[in-house]
């Protein structure tokens, strides 16, 4: 036990009764007003509309857990509206880099993608938040992933402008590829910060299954990527048969680049300097290639 | 509170007048009329990377806890560019006058002149950069809940404009001129010739062989020092409760 401070005093100094300071005279400032009590935050409306959803998966994250326990708020339906319509608009800007067929794939295939990963990923979800200690039903847990993935969708849509401007500069598979992947991980990354705070709202004090249950998820919507390809490139076929970890295929297709790979040369730096290609000899062009590159396309595409 | 439309305008008008000024003396050393190009694409060069980014920086400065709405982010990062455009347009007339004393293209040290202007003009850009982001970054300090979620979002904007703006500036180009190269607006292909990060891993890896990596990590870590310590000089000017 510590000994009491010899140095205090035991009885508080008299207050000597001492004139303003000259410049607290000068300028006399007015009386702070004391300061007010923290606000709590309004419910949601009882039935939020989506402006409302998409404020409250932005900052009030605890205010849509309490509306979404209540039931009979019709905010899945939404949520999965948004997540779809993202995905597309984000799947139709990765499709640019290709062009032709894989402006309506890729957004085909990146939004069957997720949704296939997350209906596999739900149940899983259940029994990982219910062993996190989480009390939280089926239906509200089942909202609330539609909207972690909404809010990931919303993300995707903020970078869609660079990557719109990146898919039209660029030829390189792994250049666009680690760009998308960055994207989608760190949308993701939001999306389970939301899942967490769901979680951790309804009682889970347990982050290892959640942990584990994110990284799953992670892998499963990566390995999508490459069991869906083409997805950044193109090829005859809407969907390959090859069998390959999403690793493996990137380690291959990295360096590969959509323009074809043609005589090192020094650039070229005045338009009088380019010279045409020499009669017969086929120059596929971004967007287009002729069906003998195909075949090398079919395996050069890092994204699937 | 949503800022009123007549500051954001305010803000606009004095960013763009800034930048403008300044491009004006970037381009003039080659050619006036290219001095007349870069003053209208310095300023396009901030506005497309903030009309580019907004929903992704309002989207950011909301989930990392700022408080701050949509219009306020666009605000806050118009002020700082507002502030660079100051600082770049007090220097305008000083980098006038190095671009009127320096050697024209064509004469003898037209290479050195070149060098020395591509120098000076980085470095007067960087310290505007950084005394912009400080600006920033006390504003976010002064405005966000917590001193976390205001170095998260200065981080945020930073990656996410740096990376975006990086590449508009490559497809902007020319800004200086190349001696060599004719006087125009934009190269002939400007979404066709590479990006910007390509090129300059392209560069590192001639100048450094196998390298590369390390070279690239190392110049990451030189441009985060100063960046680091600056937030951490802000946290201890901006008190929080």
């Amino acid at each position: 036990m510590n000994p009491p401070d010899q140095n205090t005093p035991a009885m508080p100094p008299p207050q000597l009764e001492t004139a303003p300071p000259l410049e607290a005279r000068l300028h006399p400032t007015p009386p702070q007003p004391p300061p007010q009590p923290l606000q709590p935050e309004p419910p949601l409306p009882e039935k939020p509309d989506t402006k409302s959803l998409f404020e409250a998966l932005l900052r009030r994250p605890h205010a849509l857990m309490a509306r979404l326990a209540d039931g009979n708020h019709g905010a899945t339906g939404r949520f999965v509206m948004l997540t779809v319509v993202s995905f597309l608009l984000f799947g139709v800007v990765l499709g640019c880099f290709a062009k032709h067929q894989q402006l309506w794939a890729a957004p085909v295939k990146i939004t069957f993608g997720l949704l296939f990963s997350a209906v596999i990923c739900f149940p899983s979800l259940y029994i990982f938040s219910t062993l996190a200690g989480a009390r939280v039903s089926v239906s509200q847990l089942g909202t609330c992933f539609a909207g972690a993935l909404a809010l990931a969708g919303l993300l995707l849509l903020g970078f869609v402008p660079a990557v719109w401007i990146f898919a039209e500069s660029t030829d390189s598979f792994g250049f666009m590829g680690s760009l998308a992947v960055g994207a989608w991980i760190i949308a993701v990354m939001f999306a389970l910060r939301f899942l967490k705070s769901v979680i951790s709202a309804t009682g889970g004090t347990q982050p290892g299954p959640l942990i584990i249950w994110n990284t799953v998820f992670l892998l499963v919507t990566l390995q999508m990527t490459t069991s869906l390809r083409p997805i950044l490139g193109h090829s005859d076929h809407l969907l390959t048969q090859e069998k390959r970890f999403f690793l493996q295929h990137w380690g291959i297709t990295f360096g590969d680049s959509l323009a074809p790979q043609v005589d090192a040369k020094p650039p070229a730096t005045t338009p009088e300097a380019v010279t045409p290609p020499p009669s017969g000899t086929t120059v596929p062009q971004r967007g287009g290639s002729s069906s003998s590159d195909n075949h090398r396309l079919q395996a050069a595409i890092p994204l699937g | 509170m949503r800022p009123p439309p007549r500051r954001v305008l305010w803000l606009a008008c004095v960013a763009c007048a800034g930048m403008a000024v300044y491009g004006f003396t970037v381009g003039y050393w080659r050619d006036p009329v290219m001095g007349g190009y870069v003053a209208v694409k310095m300023p396009l060069l901030v506005a497309l990377t903030l009309v580019c980014n907004g929903l992704l920086n309002g989207l950011l400065a909301a989930l990392l806890g700022t408080g701050l709405g949509f219009r306020q982010s666009l605000v806050a990062l118009l002020t700082a560019f507002a502030l660079a455009g100051v600082i770049l347009g007090s220097l305008a007339p000083a980098t006038f006058l190095l671009a009127w004393n320096a050697p024209p293209p064509g004469s003898p040290g037209t290479q050195n002149a070149h060098d020395a202007y591509l120098v000076t003009h980085t470095l007067l850009i960087g310290f505007a950069g950084i005394a912009a982001n400080i600006h920033l970054h006390r504003l976010l300090a002064a405005k966000s809940p917590t001193r976390a979620a205001a170095t998260a979002t200065l981080l945020a904007w930073l990656g996410g404009n740096g990376f975006l703006g990086a590449q508009f500036s490559w497809i902007l180009r020319p800004f200086f001129g190349m001696p060599g190269l004719k006087v125009q607006f934009l190269r002939d292909h400007p979404l066709r010739e590479g990006n910007f990060y390509q090129t300059v891993w392209r560069a590192i890896h001639k100048i450094s062989g196998d390298f590369a990596v390390p070279v690239l990590l190392g110049v990451l870590v030189i441009l985060a020092i100063p960046i680091v310590r600056a937030i951490q000089s802000n946290h201890r000017t901006t008190p929080k409760p």
